[in-house]
């Protein structure tokens, strides 16, 4: 067994030029833990996820995936950054679930979710299918394997996303705002699989406006403002013993 | 008898008589021939130097904006002459050794060659401004979910980018078509036998000037005819909400993605 945490983030910082939007994060994410991170928009959390599945590049300091340095090699204590090739194959270990979906508007259900198993690990096309099919029946979606996005409602996208994230067999997986821009009706289907993801041991970090998830399913609720993480505790001490000042007033002005 | 004067010396029965003799008919096919191959191959440059520059590979990415530079800023009819008359001073002898021989003859290009290699690279520098449009058309949000699947930049714009872009790339790349059947006809300066250089040998031969410059007019409105009215079905298809019906649109409808990508039809939810 493999007792060291899954995702390590050790002092990362990032700017987009003059805006310092993370300051020096660091924290553990321990196998099949869910953290939940809150905080105002423009905190940096969207940011510190786009670092772990090294969508951004990071100014310094150092995130490992399952003990993999995320997106550089270090060498002599210098960080050099990965071919194209050798980060996108660190990348597949991190799913990702974007706000606005981001499917493919050019493939249906089946076709999103096979994409990355067919093109990047080369799965034979029989096999993707019947893989496709069982994620798609996962997410309960198993009536519309062949419907384009455009067809789909907002939460059915965003459960095709979510079973298209899970298709390559990530070791953790990012949620940014997932239900932010759903109709308020649809937003219950999809916490709903993330819930079910949870419970399956998936290891989990979700950026979320919903309270209620963060309450019910977090191991750890962590509220990052002004590009550091101001505190981070278990749901119940979080919500109920807030210790700063900082998230007392973030947590009066949304329950 | 009162002889009236001549207005127009022009006989429509020489333009009757040429326009559909072999050799006419020849030249119109050498036309449409060099046009789609040179067209096909600059729609292939075009992607590679645009695909180069988006991604900024290095040095690829240097020597495709080097090359739309030149070829967009000098005149086709100046690189159709070098490439036949001026390449072979480029290698005057023979040069090199065992399988790095480099033959002069090499550099001694037929017409055809010439005529396809200036017209496919010139158009190319063309295309990649449009699949450079075609690319940027494409909302982030796709590379940094095929990125996030783990797919290299490469394997996101084949399978992601390019395929949704085809969207914005193909009107244009009509126009280009149409211009390119009409380009085609400077190759006749370096003696490549398309239609207008047949239509000349003919004239050279019996002065009848205006009637198979006539000839030649009517094959190209029967070409830019046909394309045209097959790229304004095609573009139709690509706009959902215009859903015509017809004989020229079972043509663009076999070329078109499906509708449903578009939100055109189906039920939602």
């Amino acid at each position: 067994m493999n007792s060291a945490p899954m995702v390590q983030i050790q002092d990362v910082h990032k700017r987009f030029g003059r805006n310092e939007v993370l300051r020096g994060v660091s924290f553990d994410v321990q196998k099949g833990e869910v953290v939940v991170i809150l905080g105002p928009s423009g905190s940096g959390k969207s940011t510190l996820l786009r670092l772990i599945s090294h969508l951004d590049s990071l100014d310094s300091g150092r995130i490992y995936v399952d003990g993999r340095l995320v997106g550089y090699e270090e060498r002599n204590g210098k960080l050099h950054a990965l071919s194209d090739r050798a980060a996108s194959i660190a990348r597949a270990d991190v799913g990702m679930v974007f706000q606005r979906f981001n499917l493919f508007p050019h493939l249906d259900a089946l076709g999103n979710v096979n994409a990355a198993p067919t093109h990047v690990r080369r799965i034979a096309k029989g096999e993707a299918i019947a893989r496709g099919t069982e994620l798609l029946t996962q997410v309960g979606l198993a009536d519309k394997l062949h419907a384009y996005p455009a067809q789909l409602s907002g939460g059915q996208q965003q459960r095709v996303a979510i079973a298209r994230a899970l298709a390559m067999n990530p070791k953790v997986m990012l949620f940014d705002e997932a239900t932010s821009a759903l109709d308020p009706e649809l937003v219950g289907e999809v916490l709903e699989v993330m819930k079910q993801l949870a419970h399956d041991g998936m290891t989990m970090i979700v950026v979320t406006h919903e309270m209620g998830f963060a309450r019910e399913v977090a191991d750890r609720v962590m509220l990052v403002d002004g590009g550091v993480v101001v505190e981070s505790n278990t749901p119940d001490a979080f919500f109920d013993h807030p210790q700063h000042e900082r998230t007392r007033s973030f947590l009066s002005k949304i329950l | 008898m009162i002889q009236l004067p001549v207005l127009i010396n022009f006989d429509p029965g020489i333009v009757w008589e040429f326009l559909f003799s072999d050799v006419v008919l020849e030249g119109a096919r050498r036309t449409l021939l060099i046009s789609v191959l040179a067209q096909a191959i600059g729609i292939s440059l075009g992607v590679v130097a645009a695909v180069a520059r988006h991604l900024r590979i290095p040095v690829l990415s240097q020597a495709a904006s080097l090359y739309i530079w030149f070829f967009r800023g000098t005149p086709l009819l100046v690189q159709l002459i070098f490439w036949f008359s001026a390449l072979p001073q480029l290698a005057p002898n023979d040069f090199g050794f065992g399988p790095l021989q480099v033959h002069h003859a090499w550099f001694l290009l037929s017409p055809f060659q010439a005529a396809l290699i200036g017209l496919s690279v010139n158009e190319g520098a063309y295309m990649s401004e449009i699949v450079r449009a075609g690319i940027e058309s494409i909302e982030s949000g796709q590379m940094d979910a095929a990125k996030a699947l783990g797919m290299t930049n490469l394997q996101a714009m084949r399978y992601v980018i390019l395929p949704q872009s085809a969207r914005v790339i193909i009107p244009p790349t009509g126009n280009e078509f149409i211009a390119m059947l009409k380009n085609s006809s400077l190759a006749n300066v370096i003696a490549y036998p398309e239609l207008l250089y047949e239509s000349q040998t003919i004239y050279h031969r019996n002065f009848k000037i205006l009637e198979l410059l006539t000839v030649a007019s009517i094959w190209y409105l029967f070409f830019t005819t046909i394309f045209s009215v097959l790229q304004a079905e095609l573009e139709a298809r690509l706009r959902p909400e215009e859903r015509r019906r017809g004989l020229v649109a079972s043509i663009g409808r076999a070329l078109r993605p499906p509708a449903s990508w578009y939100g055109g039809t189906g039920d939602r939810r």
